[in-house]
Parts: structure tokens; sequence; C-alpha cells
């Protein structure tokens, strides 16, 4: 419990720092948001300083990163300076499709990722093993624009057996794919060279003068051991999974969060940006907090550890 | 009685890409039902590969190249093992050959509990449910004394102690009752206290229930073979060397590497010690070089960010010692009782919490960092593992020069001279100091730390544990070094060891620590000869020993407590064999009193005995 307390207790500061730079940076760019407003319209300075009254930029810098502040913790990150809407309602409606995908990515990409691994750890230097990390290299260094581009030529125009766009499930395979590659290629590099370690250790050997099969001293004695580094990686890496969805996203032409980040920084939607920026780092230091839960029910010395 | 086990003409290799390089030459040995066979041998020699090779758990770089290993199975049929599949072998394993292996505290998979560990063989070669599975479980807990043993069935390794983990082991090992139980340096990663327990357990085992379980037994321990086997088999560089009944081999060594091994252990030396001794003694000085008084450490417990906690560690407790010019007090006790912090906090690499610390008559305890600098160079310290403390980038000659220049002791061509002369005289050839230190064995790397412990000119020297790590036959040669050493560079020591017959045959007065306490001290022939507190009785007995008799062994039970929480009144109250009715309170108050000249016992045991 105590365990549980502390880290929720480092979530509010890691937060407040993250929007603080988010409020920052937004605010140092250069290129007045009035000029947006009006599309590029001449107006009188009458009409400037009224639409300035309404976005509320007439405020001082500090007042308005307090409201901020306060703001953001209760949810409401203020109205779009393009459509006018409240950002939190834009991002609740473009929200689905990207989830959707992250999870699609994060699932194909632990599922091949550990298989993999387990695959070429468990033979390690023979030529299955060198050929399974080829691939995971592959997988960690080929751009994943450039990966979706070429699942749709082989997949969806050539061969034709997936639809591109449109709704469901089978939409979302190559898309969860071309997400999910960069993130199976990480986690089968670590998995491997985890279980390699742990399939040296001395309870293995134990586990070997018992005469338990191959099978069962894998599934068994090594598996969960060789675990904790590559679910680290999992935490570590939520971020680039969401940057991957963004990019994605562009790609398939798919609606939601990625689509709407990129209309908002092209048209310097201020309160919007900061809103999709503010939203995803709560997500990404909650998905790391779930991370960090995981390891105690991995490895009972951790657990222990928590519990004192 | 028939042959269990028969090896013959086994050669076992290992591959490299710089070829082949043969662990065993031609080994064939044989073990009849029944039997406790010794294989003893230095590190190196290749007792673990002739065990794996039994196992087929060799390494994958290494492999039988040729010879036959016969075993007589439960179902009385002869089956070649090396002509097994891994199946079948698999089917063997755990079942009419079973292991337990040297190192407890990873020997056990982390995250399973320990009764699933058991449980596991139990129903991997057994058809049973799992019901009376569980049950052969608990019994098999009882059957190698755990107390406790349904709670302890569901706790995993971490939260037991190293004895403990072994007796799991064992109990792994007796699990589905096998034919023979390979067991590798079982006992050497443990306290003799704990030893002890387990090499009774093993005993009472060999004589009861398993009584047509065979055991090899593999040790470096002359003692233990002693106690425990009745054949032993002596392994040198690959090749068996000598074989025979325990007495005939100890009585009648014929090669003459188990001879040296014999001639080396401390027992036989400290005869022709005792001698020389008594000569010294009229030279016998009383300058106090280094004197303690009432000296404390106690670590604050660390509860995290949130919580201050007045929780400690009591590592070290009322400590109050002499040593006198010339001298070796000897620091002996069990893993944990204290002895590495008390040496660390004499030259100040931890603060004292409290207490006085007297180096030549100047009272260092509230040196700040600057004056202990001059002090620190007048007293060195050799640890362990002398590797861990040597820049592996580092030549041996540049090692040795840094402190003197640190120190601006002399110029830089001085001191080459005068570091070839030290290296000369810790046995080292000159063109030692231009390699480096992973290019040296383990006996001549505590060699290089002797000598870095002596570019100073230091006047006083602290060792810990500096020969724990060699074989026996390294361990002699290192201990006449640090004798010769002693003389030469005119030394006063205090040596820490957990190897009473190390202590015996070195020092010259003994300190024995428990729990953070001194509880007795005395000159060594007193101490050994005249042992008077309770732990001191049970800790020598407990030393297996080549030339004891057949005495009965004063057993310690249990493990040490935390020092976090130790006992109140007498610390050992707790393990102690027969405490008397006042003790058994706790509320006596410890420390010293001499009942002999210059022999001290705590008070408390000194009343009772
Ligand atoms: N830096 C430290 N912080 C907290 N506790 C410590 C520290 N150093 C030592 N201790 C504790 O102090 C006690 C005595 O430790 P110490 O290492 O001196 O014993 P030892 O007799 O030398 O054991 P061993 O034979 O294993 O080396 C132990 O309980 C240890 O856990
Ligand atoms: S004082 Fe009592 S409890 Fe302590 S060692 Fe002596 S007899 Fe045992
Ligand atoms: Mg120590």
């Amino acid at each position: 419990m105590n365990f549980f307390l502390k880290k929720l207790l480092i979530v509010i500061p890691t937060l407040y720092i993250a929007w603080t730079v988010v409020f920052v940076t937004l605010n140092i760019i250069p290129g007045d948001p009035v000029n947006l407003m009006l599309g590029g319209r001449p107006a009188s300075d009458e009409v400037r300083e009224n639409v300035r009254k309404n976005l509320g930029l007439d405020k001082p810098v500090l007042e308005r990163y307090g409201s901020f502040l306060v703001n953001a913790t209760k949810g409401d990150l203020g109205k779009s300076y393009l459509t006018r809407q409240p950002v939190t309602k834009m991002i609740k409606e473009n929200m689905m499709p990207t989830i959707e995908l992250s999870i699609g990515g994060l699932i194909f990409g632990v599922f091949f990722g550990v298989l993999f691994g387990i695959f070429a750890g468990t033979k390690p230097n023979s030529i299955r093993d060198t050929i399974s990390m080829i691939i995971a290299l592959c997988g960690i260094s080929l751009p994943s624009f450039w990966i979706g581009m070429m699942l749709i030529y082989i997949f969806g125009t050539t061969l034709g057996w997936v639809p591109i766009v449109g709704d469901g499930f089978v939409s979302l395979i190559l898309p969860s794919i071309s997400v999910g590659l960069f993130f199976a290629g990480g986690m089968a590099r670590l998995t491997r060279s985890s279980l390699v370690d742990v399939l040296n250790q001395d309870y293995i050997r134990t586990a070997r003068s018992k005469g338990i099969s191959k099978y069962n001293i894998i599934l068994k004695h090594s598996l969960r051991n060789a675990m904790i580094p590559p679910v680290t990686l999992l935490g570590i890496q939520f971020g680039l999974l969401i940057t991957g969805a963004v990019i994605t996203e562009e790609v398939f032409a798919r609606p939601g969060l990625g689509q709407l980040l990129l209309q908002a920084i092209l048209a310097k939607d201020i309160p919007l940006v900061q809103a999709l920026v503010v939203y995803m780092t709560a997500v990404y230091i909650f998905l790391n907090l779930i991370v960090d839960f995981t390891y105690g029910i991995i490895d009972p010395r951790i657990r222990l550890e928590r519990k004192n | 009685m028939e042959d269990l086990l028969k090896v013959s003409n086994l050669n076992t290799e290992f591959k490299s890409d710089y070829g082949s390089k043969p662990a065993l030459n031609n080994i064939s040995f044989n073990i009849k039902e029944g039997e406790v066979l010794a294989l003893v041998g230095e590190s190196g020699s290749g007792k673990t590969v002739t065990s794996l090779s039994i196992m087929g758990l060799l390494p994958n770089n290494a492999s039988v190249e040729n010879g036959e290993i016969t075993l007589l199975s439960k179902k009385n049929k002869e089956i070649n093992i090396l002509n097994l599949s891994d199946e079948k072998h698999n089917e063997i394993r755990g079942n009419d050959i079973s292991m337990v292996f040297q190192e407890p505290m990873t020997c056990l998979n982390p995250t399973m509990t320990v009764g699933e560990q058991i449980l596991e063989v139990i129903i991997r070669h057994k058809k049973i449910s799992k019901i009376n599975a569980k049950k052969e479980m608990i019994g098999l807990l009882e059957l190698v004394e755990i107390p406790d043993p349904i709670q302890r069935s569901i706790e995993y390794p971490h939260q037991l102690s190293g004895g403990m983990r072994q007796r799991i082991m064992i109990a792994i090992a007796l699990a589905c009752s096998p034919k023979l139980i390979i067991a590798d340096e079982p006992t050497s990663a443990l306290d003799v206290t704990i030893q002890a327990q387990l090499l009774e357990l093993l005993k009472k085992l060999k004589n009861s229930i398993v009584t047509k379980t065979s055991i090899l037994f593999i040790t470096h321990d002359l003692g233990i073979v002693k106690e425990l086997a009745d054949r032993v088999i002596v392994m040198y560089q690959g090749k068996i060397v000598e074989e025979g009944n325990v007495l005939d081999v100890f009585e009648n060594p014929k090669h003459s590497y188990t001879n040296n091994l014999i001639q080396s252990l401390p027992e036989f030396k400290i005869e022709k010690r005792k001698q020389k001794k008594i000569i010294k003694k009229e030279t016998n000085n009383k300058n106090i070089i280094l004197s303690i008084k009432n000296l404390y450490k106690e670590f604050p417990v660390d509860k995290g960010i949130f919580k201050q906690s007045n929780e400690s560690v009591k590592a070290v407790q009322n400590v109050s010692l002499n040593v006198r010019q010339n001298k070796i007090l000897g620091l002996v006790g069990e893993s944990g009782s204290g002895k590495s912090t008390l040496g660390k906090t004499i030259i100040k690499l931890i603060e004292p919490t409290s207490g006085k610390i007297n180096f030549k008559n100047q009272d260092i305890s509230n040196f700040n960092r600057q004056k202990m600098q001059n002090i620190r160079q007048k007293i060195q310290m050799i640890f362990q593992d002398p590797f861990a403390s040597l820049n592996p980038r580092k030549n041996i000659l540049d090692t040795l020069m840094e402190p003197i220049l640190v120190h601006k002791l002399m110029k830089k061509n001085e001191a080459t001279e005068y570091i070839k002369q030290i290296i000369n005289d810790v046995g080292l050839p000159i063109e030692s100091l231009i390699r480096f230190p992973h290019e040296f064995s383990g006996g001549q790397r505590q060699r290089i730390g002797i000598a870095r412990a002596l570019v100073l000119k230091p006047e006083f020297i602290i060792a810990d544990e500096p020969v724990s790590a060699l074989d026996v036959s390294i361990q002699a040669q290192v201990l006449n070094l640090l004798e010769t050493i002693k003389e030469t560079y005119n030394l006063t020591m205090i040596f820490i060891s957990h190897d009473l017959s190390v202590i015996e045959y070195f020092c010259d007065e003994v300190a024995v620590m428990y729990l953070g306490h001194i509880v007795e001290m005395a000159p060594v022939n007193e101490l050994f000869s005249n042992p008077k507190h309770s732990y001191t009785k049970a800790l020598l007995s407990a030393v297996p020993k080549v030339k004891a008799k057949k005495t009965n062994k004063i057993l310690i039970k249990g493990d040490i407590p935390s020092p976090i929480n130790p006992p109140s009144g007498c610390v050992f109250r707790t393990r102690c064999p027969n405490p008397g009715i006042e003790c058994k309170g706790g509320d006596i108050k410890m420390g010293l009193v001499e009942v002999e000249p210059n022999h001290w016992v705590d008070q408390c045991c000194a009343k009772l005995n």
C-alpha cells in the first residue's frame, strides 16, 4: 500500500513538470495566434483586440500559466482557436481509433517479440537465432511509415488480401503491424538476451538435474525470470508507441488523435496541441505506473521489498 | 556389495576457438551401493566436470570424448548413461541420480516457492496424485528438519537463510529416493556452525531411511572427508592420483599431492608452531600499539523517503581490545557477526558511532579526513578479493606506484627500485610488474594485494579474510608469506577469518565475535585448549578435523539472529546449547571479565561455568 501511495505521489510533480514544459514551449513559438484566427484577412486593431480578449491572450503570461494549470487539473483545457469547440470534446471524439491502434500494435509487438525472442534465445548462436535477430533488427531500423506504405502496397493493393480503409477489426491489421513492428524488434532482442542469461543461471541447472523437460524448463523456470527486462522496455517505449500511432494514422489515412495533432500543429491551434500533449503525458505516466506494478507480480522479491 | 555406478576411462574435453583442452584424463572409479565416496582435489582439478559428466549436464562447450558410465538403475538394469537420449536421461535425473550444488543462494528458482520446487520433482517422476505429492513434500521438509514446514513451503528462496536453502536442495535430491546423490561442495559456502548442522543431518540420513543410497561427496575439506566418507578418491589435474579407504589414505598417502594436501592443513602445522612459540615467548613485548575502548557501530535502517525509523543494525557493540606490537590478533565468528565492520571502523573507512580508538597513543576516533591521511599510511588493509580492488587497466607497477606518489613518500625512480624489492619479497618475479591483474591466479593476486598494502611502509595491517577464497595448498603458501613479511617488516596485525584452523595456526591472540560483541578473548593456545564461553566451545567443536577422535559435537541450533533486534541479555541465548536459568530471562548484562591472566570471557557466561 505504501508503495502504491508513493508512486501516486510521484505522479503529481511529474505531470506538473511535463505540463509546464508544454506551456512554456508553446508560448515562445513565434507567430501571433490572432493572425491565424483571422485567417490572414486584414482587420482593424479593434477587431484584433477583441479576438485577443476572447482567447484570453490579453492577460499576463503568469496569469495564463496559473489558470492553465488549474484548468488542466480540472480537465478543462479550453477551446480550440479554430473550431471554437471545447478541446476535450474534440479529443474524446478522436480517441477511440487511436486507442484501438495502440492496443493492436502492442499486442502484435509483444506477441511476436516474445515469440521470436524465445525462438532465438533457446538456441543462442544457431542459425535460427541469427535469422531471428536479423529480422528483429529490421523491425527496429525500418521506419514505420515506410513499413506502412509497403504493407499497403503488398497486401492491400497488389494482393488485395486486406482492406486498407474502412472500419472493423480487419482494417486494423496492417496499421497494427506497422505500429508494432518496431516494438516487436526491441522486445525480441531483449527477450532473447534476457533468456540466454537466465538459461545460464544455476537454478536452471538445478531444474535440469531434476529431470524437468526442456519445454517445462523454458515455460516454468525461465520465462517469468526472463520477462523483467522486456517489461521495463515496455514502459519506456509507450511513448514511441503513441508516436508510431500518430504517424501510422497519417499513412493509412485513419482518423484519430494523430490526425488531430497534426492538424492542430499546422494550424498553430495552441489550446488543442496543449491539450493533446497533456493527455498523452498523462496516459504515458499512467501506463508506466501499470508496468511498475507488474514487476511485483513477476518477481516475488520485489513484492516483498515493497511490503516492508 | 554391488557396484552402483561404474566410470571407466572417461575423457571429457572443453572446446574453444583455439582447440580442445582435456578436463578429465582417463578417469575410472566405481561407487558401491550404500557407500559414501569422497572426491577431493584443488579447484580446477575436474571434480565438478566429473559430476556433470555423470549427470549429463555438461555446458555446451564441453563433451565426453570417450569412456563409459554404467548405472544400476532402480529396476536393477544396467544402463550406459552416455548412450542415452536427452529424454531418457531426464527419466534418470532426479529419479535415479540427483544432485546438490554448491551455491545455495543461486541454485533455487527465485520466482517459485520452495514447496513448488520440491513438488515438481515428485510429480515429474512418481505417478501419484497432487494431494499425496503435497503430503510427501511436507514429509521431506520434516525429514530435512525445516521448522514449521507448512509455512516454509509457501515461502520463496530469498526468505530463507543459506543453511535452510541447502536443506531444501537436499529435500529435492531425496524426493524420489534416488540410488545416487552427488553433492558438489554442498557446505562450502556456509558457516562452520551451519555446515556442522548439515553434516549431522547427512549422517543421520545416511544411517536411516536412505540406507541403500550412495553419496558421491565432492569437497576440498579433508576434515569432512574424515567425518563422512567411507572411501576417497583424490584428483589432480584431471587424473585420479589416489584411491582408497579414508583411514588408509590419511595414514599413508601414496601420491605426493595427497601428502602435500594433508601436510598443508593448518592443523598439521600447528604442532610445529607451538614449539616455535615457546621459544619466542621470552622476547614477549608488552607495547600496546592499538587500543580500542567501548567501540560501537550502528547503521540506521533505511525505511524509505517518508518514514524515519529509529531502528538500527547493531554491527559492533561495546568492543574493547588491545593489540600489542608485533602480535597478530585473530578475529573470528560466523558471517554477520560484525568482523569486517569492526576492521573497517578501526581505520575509519566507516565512522564509529561512539567509542575510542587509540593508535600509538593518539586518539584517532575524532580525526578528520586530513589527519587520517597520515594514519592510513601506517594502517593498511588487505581484502578477501584483491581483484575487485585492482584497476584492471593498470599494470602492477602503476598500481603499486600510485599510493607512493599520492602520499609523496619518495621520487618516482627511487620508488621503482623500492617496488621491485617488495614484489620480490612477496614472491613474484620482477616481470609481473608490467603485467595486468587478469593475468594472475588467485594466489598471485593476493600476493599483489599484500604488496600493495606494503608499499606505504605500514606498521599495522588489517587483513580481512585474505586467504578464504584460495585453495588449501595456496592458502598455506600465502599464510607463510604473511608470516615472513610480518617479521621482515616488523608488522602488527589484525587477522579476520571465519576459518578456525587458519586462526589457530596463524594468530597469537584470538577474539571471538558474535552479533557485534566480543564474547571471548585469549592467547591462541589458551583459547583453543581451554575455551570458556558456550559459543566458543560450540564453534570449536563444529570444525571437522582430520585428527579428531569421535567426540560428541556441540551443535548450535538455527541461524544467527538479525542484528536489528538482537536478543536481550546474552545475545547468544537463543542458540545456546545449554543456557543457564538466569540467561533465559534475558536481563543479564554483557561485558568481558578477566578470568585468568589475559583470558577474557563475557561475564554472564563466566559466572555460569
Ligand atoms: N554499510 C552497511 N549498512 C548496513 N548494514 C551493514 C553495512 N555493513 C555491514 N552491515 C551489517 O552489519 C552486520 C555485520 O556485517 P559484517 O560484514 O561486518 O560481518 P562479517 O562477520 O564480516 O561477515 P562475513 O563473514 O560474511 O564477511 C551484518 O548484519 C551486515 O548486514
Ligand atoms: S551466558 Fe548463558 S546463554 Fe549466554 S552463552 Fe553463556 S550459558 Fe549460553
Ligand atoms: Mg566479512
